[in-house]
């Protein structure tokens, strides 16, 4: 399955489609540049051969106006015997086609015709046994009813086509197996390159910035390409980090002094009387330490998890959703509220549990808050296509269409919420930790109602 | 209970000694990392708070110090921080608890209360039945039991009276809850625990005359035996 899967990605990786298509251009180029050669060699040799008979036919019909039939015969037996003329082949046949004299045992008769051509094959002599040769020859006339055939042995000729045609094919096969070899090997060099890159590129989403794509000891465009992408990823690994130093020290340097205000005011507070009137002033200081404090950890987290330097885990969706569900069910039934939870079954995700917690716990705070008793909330965990979401939908006022963009910035809080409680920074930071986890936070009207879906992946 | 404090700001350092020798621990104090490494060393500690930003030794280098040589006792680490994953690096580093700044004295102390009780292994992580006065939870069989009376609680209540059980006696904070119930460690804006705990009184107190869970105010719930 996983091989398949690699060879798969070779046959789809773009050096090997290259290669196919590079390697068909130079079969063709082979084709045209050998036949070319195959045909003026035939030509040549075709030629050549035919030349030669000619030359003989002129020669015996000057004789055969000269000669008489005997010394004619006698001379065509001599020539047929000539072993100088390697290949002539010669027939003297009667009125009724029977042999007179010559070296060929039989007159042609299904012969190939091509005009004044007559092209057959003759059992030769080959070691042990005989084989059958390729002969070419012409026909002629003589006096009387007498004919005479003058033709050579073509055979050898033939053999140089076909040795010819076969290196031809090799050559296409050659040419078209080698590109096809060649490219399945930059294939797979390169697909190996890319999926070092991805491989680095995907744990660098996970949030680990130290990563490098791997760089090998070549001058090569990718190796270039890596150093460059190396280069910018330092580059943002400062940044982020500097960012993470910077976040630290001021939330060090608020909590501190916040904690001293804190340990101050409880201090005083040990002291005083209950009920009385300095003691009420600093159990106000200490309920305002903890607003600002629930502030701090919002805008800190927000902040967290815009430099995206949160370690990930795999996320138990299915089970944190159902959880939620479970947590938050008890309150609502003690508002009048009917809350229902609908959870498919081993959903994961690549993220931070906790900031996923803190997301829908954001959102069901808000379904909470604004749902008039008797209302409905419903946490429903789905997915389609690959695609997961969680949706979280209630039927309280909703959120007008025009003002949805807004309430996800920072701070807002919308006329109606004036008088609640709540630092406004809710559904900044869900937007947020969507956005750390390649989510959409997407808000849509339940008719009525709002129904608020975080959509993974 | 012999207690450690490490912290460099003094005026938490100060008030948080104050906080435990008034509900009778012995305290010592340093107020940097070298210091504390010291003190943890030649005194005989048996519980550490430790602030994980320090002079001189890093909260952390500090706690795995102490685990490196040997020192089992229980290690609070309060932290300025306090993210996500801040808290992981603390417990990772050694640290038994983890509690960010500016925290509530009752919080602290109720988390030092719990830390020192595992120490003492006054509840033992294997036994299987927890008893306080006529209620009964088996761990094994997860039944649950008032003077004999057999208790329906869901899986939930189940978990949440268990981990009451193991702190009985003690303060338990909503947060505390939260953290060891449910694994969650953000503030809900909503009372989500309280109505949880009212459930669970409803399923183990309404029946009798008297009553084990209890509400302390300012600070969470005691499961205990009123005197």
């Amino acid at each position: 399955m996983e091989t398949e899967k690699r060879f798969l990605g070779v046959l789809t990786s773009s050096p090997f489609r290259i290669a196919i298509v590079y390697s068909t251009v130079f079969a063709f180029g082979a084709v045209a540049l050998l036949g070319a050669v195959y045909f003026a060699v035939s030509r040549v040799v075709d030629g050549s051969t035919d030349n030669l008979i000619e030359a003989e036919v002129q020669g015996l019909r000057e004789q055969v106006q000269v000669l008489s039939r005997a010394d004619f015969i006698e001379l065509v037996e001599q020539r047929s015997e000539d072993q100088d003329v390697r290949g002539a082949e010669y027939l003297m046949v009667d009125a009724q086609l029977r042999p007179v004299a010559g070296n060929v045992p039989a007159w042609p008769t299904a012969a190939e015709d091509q005009g004044k051509w007559v092209q057959f094959k003759v059992s030769v002599p080959y070691g042990d046994t005989t084989r059958e040769h390729e002969v070419r020859a012409r026909r002629f006339p003589l006096y009387g009813g007498y004919r005479m055939l003058v033709g050579h042995d073509v055979q050898e000729r033939q053999d140089v086509k076909n040795v010819m045609l076969r290196g031809l094919i090799a050559a296409v096969v050659a040419t078209l197996l080698l590109g096809l070899g060649g490219g399945i090997w930059l294939g797979r060099r390169i697909l190996a390159q890319a999926g070092a890159i991805s491989a680095v590129a995907t744990q660098i989403m996970q949030g680990d910035l130290s990563q490098r794509l791997p760089v090998r000891d070549a001058e090569d465009e990718i190796n270039k390409l890596a150093l460059e992408i190396n280069r910018m990823l330092e580059k943002i690994e400062q940044l982020t980090l500097g960012m993470r130093t910077v976040l630290d020290s001021a939330a060090h340097d608020l909590r501190t002094p916040l904690n001293r205000l804190q340990a101050t005011a409880e201090a005083a507070i040990g002291q005083l009387e209950p009920g009385s009137s300095e003691r009420r002033v600093l159990e106000r200081v200490t309920t305002e330490v903890d607003r600002m404090r629930g502030t701090l950890d919002a805008l800190l987290r927000i902040a967290l998890a815009e430099t995206g330097t949160v370690a990930r885990e795999p996320v138990d969706l299915s089970a944190l959703v159902a959880s939620m569900v479970e947590l938050y069910e008890p309150v609502s039934e003690e508002r009048g509220l009917r809350l229902v939870g609908s959870v498919v079954p081993g959903v994961q995700v690549l993220g931070s549990r906790q900031l996923l917690a803190q997301a829908i716990a954001n959102l069901l705070d808000n379904a909470l808050k604004f749902t008039p008793a008797g209302g409905h909330i419903k946490v429903l965990l789905q997915t389609s296509d690959g695609v997961s979401a969680v949706i979280i939908e209630d039927d309280g006022p909703g959120i007008p269409a025009d003002k949805r963009e807004l309430v996800l910035g920072r701070r807002v809080r919308l006329d109606e919420a004036r008088d609640l409680p709540g630092s406004g920074l809710g559904l900044s930071l869900v937007a947020a930790v969507a956005k750390l986890h390649g989510a959409r936070l997407i808000l849509d009207d339940a008719h009525p109602g709002l129904r608020v879906a975080l959509r993974f992946g | 209970m012999h207690i450690l404090i490490v912290e460099d700001d003094q005026v938490a350092r100060d008030y948080l000694a104050r906080g435990l020798r008034d509900v009778g621990h012995t305290v010592d104090v340093a107020a940097d990392g070298i210091e504390g490494l010291q003190l943890a060393s030649s005194l005989p500690v048996e519980l550490a708070i430790v602030d994980r930003m320090l002079p001189k030794l890093d909260g952390l280098a500090l706690v795995q110090s102490l685990r490196a040589t040997g020192r089992k006792y229980p290690v609070l680490i309060l932290s300025a921080l306090g993210e996500v994953d801040d808290r992981v690096m603390g417990l990772r580093a050694g640290g038994d608890d983890y509690l960010t700044k500016p925290y509530h004295l009752v919080e602290l102390l109720a988390r030092v209360e719990a830390l020192a009780r595992r120490g003492d292994g006054a509840v033992s992580e294997a036994s299987t039945k927890l008893r306080l006065a006529d209620l009964e939870l088996d761990r094994m069989t997860r039944r649950v039991t008032r003077g004999g009376k057999k208790i329906e609680l869901t899986a939930r209540e189940f978990q949440l009276l268990e981990f009451m059980m193991r702190h009985s006696g003690q303060v338990v904070t909503r947060t505390m809850l939260l953290e060891g119930v449910w694994d969650y460690h953000f503030d809900p804006q909503t009372n989500v625990i309280d109505v949880h705990i009212s459930r669970l009184r409803q399923a183990i107190d309404k029946d009798f005359d008297k009553p084990l869970l209890h509400t302390v105010r300012g600070a969470g719930y005691s499961l205990r035996e009123d005197e």
